[in-house]
């Protein structure tokens, strides 16, 4: 085999799996770590452009492009880092597989973003789905199998769509060649927009956009955290959102409506998984749906059609799998200290584990869009693109942004005002009397969410001199795309340096003054009792009693806009319906026969 | 990051101004009301000495609380409101952006409630607890309608974000007040603002009578001076950033100083006759009136900015 790379990225973390089949626990974590490291090397040298492509049989197959290489380099940092935090506190009857599954699909992803060839991107698409099904296969819930399944036909379903998507394409492009990066389409005939919807249901099931973000939530309540972390936090994303950027800018010529279409499903997505983690009792399933949520925003903005908006998603791309990543390992380490998600129960861990109460709100901060963290940078790019384009439009459409804008904008507040419970849920308020020995998580956890944390805010802060300038517009340059002057104006450094003067001034004063004293917490004279407890899980009843807010909600409850259920129950009235028909008598099915043959004949 | 504009933070227009023009007008506020009820109301500098008062006493601190967030809270709130009054005061007084445009001011008033969320429930009081929980829900009941608010003035200036940008507009073409969509906008913003600075009738969070001042029930001390003076603070930069938005800023030359202050004190003064004549509502109530009345007047306001009017 000649010594290639791309090849090798993808190889070597695929031998490491194999061989951790048969590799006892503690080396096979080692093996892990090992691929990951060379991959790292690997990336290097291929940034230092030792980037030839892959041939077999003189047909490309993977090759160097900047916006898969972007990709990558992502798949390897957050691969890393998640795997640093489950070296220790995977459950141990579980750690065999996980550990043979890890490697396996950071190859499957890396494989999806090197591809050239519509063949090889399809497989490893295909083959990234079946490990995200085996992971979720690895939850110890009673729903796991379940859940797992309906990942599994969701996604796989999805991906029968990309494959005829492909192929509606390159019969429609008339040519031999099966290169990704030759199959621009025209959207001026029926057959191309049924290709483009095929492909948009493809990322949005492997992203999680409205409507087939269903299995997300399912996934984060069932599967083990590390993996809901992993695979739907960080690298679904990170293909699906790359998925969706080969549309609009190498498969498809789009159009304003489809523009607009996007940006509206990209709002719907935001506005109802938000509302959705709002009232949710368990702390995996609101991440879940906030998971669900944020990839509105990319949506918003790769399918907007304005630059800025464009380079905004893809940094909201990023932004999400960091902060959210986050998110969910910081969970992951409440989790096993006390054994439970469920937000009634938990309360007041803020006091004992307090490096992973720091780490969590730095995520929820994040995620909310508060400066400076990165979660606002990329989602003040995307309004700003958003703006820039209304501008332009007729009244009507611009009234048709401007409604997506508002409710995007709306969308942060409520992600705010959920996280503002989650963390009090979990960490602040009274504590429950079963929790006063809970430890800080180990070492290995809260190393790994501080590294994500500190992502968190080094690209709030240096959004512009790093991710921006060296990764992300060069990614969107080799597109032919030329990201314009920025609308507004937004320094964060500066507003950082004045908010600390500030602090210090106000910090300064009360450490002048202060004279402090400890004491209980003041009621009134009363007894703080267990029940007058506040979880904070009740803050949004309000809003889940209010008209019509109500119906939509109980309907949410029932399954009825859950895309999967529906299908699973339509196709089984059906099929009663079709049993009916088969009385098992055999004059009946004679008959049956013959009116067929009549049907075949009058066909011909 | 240069020299002056350490000057703009800490002297004009940003702390020293902001604090000690938010003291006096608390004791408009409270002038006011006393007259209200018939009362003679305090001196001019009450609001000082209660300040200073406060400084001399001690912190009294929650054994079971995370106490680093309960002290640090009131002071990242601080730091937050210079910050903005001296973005919003920049823009105003020199037509100069303090590396920030509106989008980033919107989400920068959002971390007032989170501190103060954040604040008081890290104390583990029940109280506080449910303050902290009405005031998000009142975050969410206003939110929507500012946002609305402040798409008005950005379409009305063809699109801009900046601030100055947006004063400049206002300037060359006159003040969007005088078109009808900046005046619903600008009747709904006082609402608004009435609502982040929980004024009554949305003084929801800390409801003195059943709440016992809600997320601030655990403070004392230099940390409730500092909330106190939060509060204040605010009472000039929302007016400021309604009369950057909508009433065409300040012009400080001639008979244009009297003007300044008349536009200013006409909104404070109208935001406490609201305050005193009017019972405080319900969270429910408050959520009804924002999402149902006040947000669909908004987007009638945004529909008539889109068509020019």
């Amino acid at each position: 085999m000649v010594y290639n790379n791309l090849l090798l990225l993808i190889f070597i973390p695929l031998a490491a799996g194999i061989i951790n089949i048969i590799l006892p626990r503690v080396i096979a974590k080692l093996s892990a770590v090992v691929s990951l490291c060379i991959n790292f090397y690997l990336i290097y040298l291929v940034y230092l452009g030792d980037n030839a492509p892959f041939a077999f049989f003189d047909t490309l197959i993977l090759s160097f492009s900047q916006m898969g290489f972007f990709s990558l380099i992502f798949i390897q940092l957050l691969s890393f880092i998640i795997l640093f935090f489950s070296l220790k506190g995977v459950e141990s009857s579980i750690e065999k597989m996980f550990f043979i599954l890890y490697p396996l699909t950071v190859a499957f992803c890396n494989g999806v973003v090197l591809s050239n060839h519509v063949f090889s991107f399809l497989i490893f698409w295909g083959l990234s789905g079946l490990t995200l099904y085996l992971f979720g296969l690895l939850g110890k819930t009673k729903e796991a199998p379940k859940t797992a399944k309906k990942t599994f036909i969701i996604i796989g379903g999805s991906d029968a769509l990309l494959i005829m998507g492909f192929v509606i394409i390159w019969l429609l492009k008339g040519t031999t060649s099966w290169s990704i990066f030759e199959l621009k389409t025209a959207l001026d005939n029926p057959a191309s927009i049924i290709a483009l919807t095929f492909l948009l249901i493809a990322a949005f099931a492997k992203a999680g956009g409205f409507p087939f973000h269903t299995w997300v939530p399912d996934f984060a309540l069932d599967a083990p955290i590390e993996s809901a972390a992993f695979l739907p936090a960080s690298l679904d994303k990170l293909l699906g959102i790359y998925l969706l950027t080969l549309m609009v800018t190498i498969l498809f010529e789009i159009g304003l409506l489809v523009n607009m279409i996007i940006i509206s499903l990209g709002t719907l997505t935001v506005i109802t998984a938000v509302m959705m983690a709002m009232n949710q009792h368990n702390g995996k399933k609101l991440l879940g749906y906030h998971a669900v949520s944020q990839v509105g925003y990319m949506i918003m903005g790769i399918g907007s059609g304005s630059a800025l908006a464009f380079a905004g998603g893809l940094f909201h791309l990023v932004n999400h799998t960091i902060y959210k990543s986050d998110l969910f390992l910081t969970l992951g380490s409440v989790e096993k200290q006390t054994k439970t998600a469920e937000l009634d129960n938990l309360g007041g861990l803020g006091k004992k584990m307090p490096i992973t109460f720091v780490m969590a709100l730095i995520g929820a901060l994040s995620i909310s869009g508060i400066p400076p963290f990165n979660g606002f940078f990329s989602k003040w790019m995307i309004y700003q693109g958003l703006i820039e384009k209304a501008a332009l439009l007729q009244p009507v459409y611009q009234l048709w942004l401007l409604v997506c804008i508002i409710l995007a904008v709306f969308g942060s507040a409520l992600t705010l005002a959920s996280f503002m419970k989650f963390l009090h849920a979990i960490y602040l308020g009274r504590r429950p009397k079963i929790y006063d020995d809970v430890k800080e998580a180990p070492i290995n956890q809260w190393l790994a969410t501080s590294a994500l944390s500190l992502l968190c805010i080094g690209f709030g802060i240096f959004a512009l001199r790093f991710p921006l300038s060296k990764i992300i517009f060069p990614a969107i340059e080799s597109n032919g795309i030329i990201v314009p002057e920025f609308l507004g104006l937004y320094i964060p450094q500066l507003i950082v340096m004045l908010f600390l003067i500030g602090f210090i001034v106000g910090m300064g004063i009360y450490l002048f003054t202060k004279k402090v004293r400890y004491d209980e917490v003041y009621l009134g004279g009363s007894e703080p009792l267990e029940k007058f407890r506040v979880a904070g899980t009740e803050f949004y009843n309000e809003i889940r009693n209010m008209k019509p807010l109500k119906t939509i909600y109980d309907m949410a409850e029932k399954k009825y806009f859950d895309i999967y259920e529906m299908g699973s129950k339509s196709t089984f009235a059906l099929s009663r319906v079709l049993q009916k028909g088969h009385p098992g008598q055999l004059q009946l099915y004679i008959l049956y026969i013959i009116i067929g043959l009549l049907v075949f004949i009058a066909l011909i | 990051m240069k020299p002056e504009f350490v000057f703009y933070l800490l002297v004009f227009p940003g702390l020293l101004f902001t604090s000690v023009l938010g003291l006096l007008i608390g004791w408009v506020d409270r002038k006011v009301t006393a007259r209200f009820t018939y009362r003679v109301g305090p001196p001019l500098f009450q609001n000082f000495n209660d300040f200073f008062k406060l400084l001399g006493k001690e912190t009294i601190i929650v054994k079971e609380g995370v106490h680093s967030l309960f002290i640090v809270a009131p002071f990242i709130a601080f730091g937050v409101m210079v910050l903005i009054s001296a973005i919003i005061g920049t823009a105003l007084f020199y037509q100069y952006d303090l590396g920030a445009d509106i989008i980033v001011v919107m989400y920068l008033l959002m971390i007032y409630s989170v501190m103060i969320i954040l604040g008081g429930a890290s104390t583990g009081n029940v109280y506080s607890s449910v303050g902290a929980g009405r005031e998000i829900k009142l975050l969410l009941a206003d939110e929507l309608a500012f946002i609305l608010i402040c798409l008005v003035p950005i379409i009305k200036s063809g699109y801009q974000i900046k601030l100055d940008s947006i004063l400049m507009a206002q300037v060359t073409n006159g003040a969007f007040i005088g078109s009808f969509s900046g005046l619903i906008a600008f009747i709904i913003g006082i609402l608004c603002i009435q609502a982040k600075m929980a004024l009554t009738p949305f003084s929801i969070p800390e409801a003195e009578t059943e709440l016992v001042e809600g997320p601030l029930m655990e403070y004392s001390g230099p940390p409730l001076a500092f909330w106190k003076l939060n509060q204040l603070m605010m009472y000039v930069a929302f007016p400021f950033l309604l009369i950057l938005l909508f009433w065409g800023g300040f012009e400080l030359i001639g008979i244009g100083i009297l003007w300044a202050v008349l536009k200013y004190l006409s909104i404070v003064v109208l935001m406490i006759i609201i305050k005193n004549t009017n019972p405080r509502i319900r969270i429910d109530t408050a959520l009804h009136f924002f999402w149902k009345i006040a947000t669909p007047l908004a987007f009638i306001a945004i529909i008539l900015a889109v068509f020019g009017y």
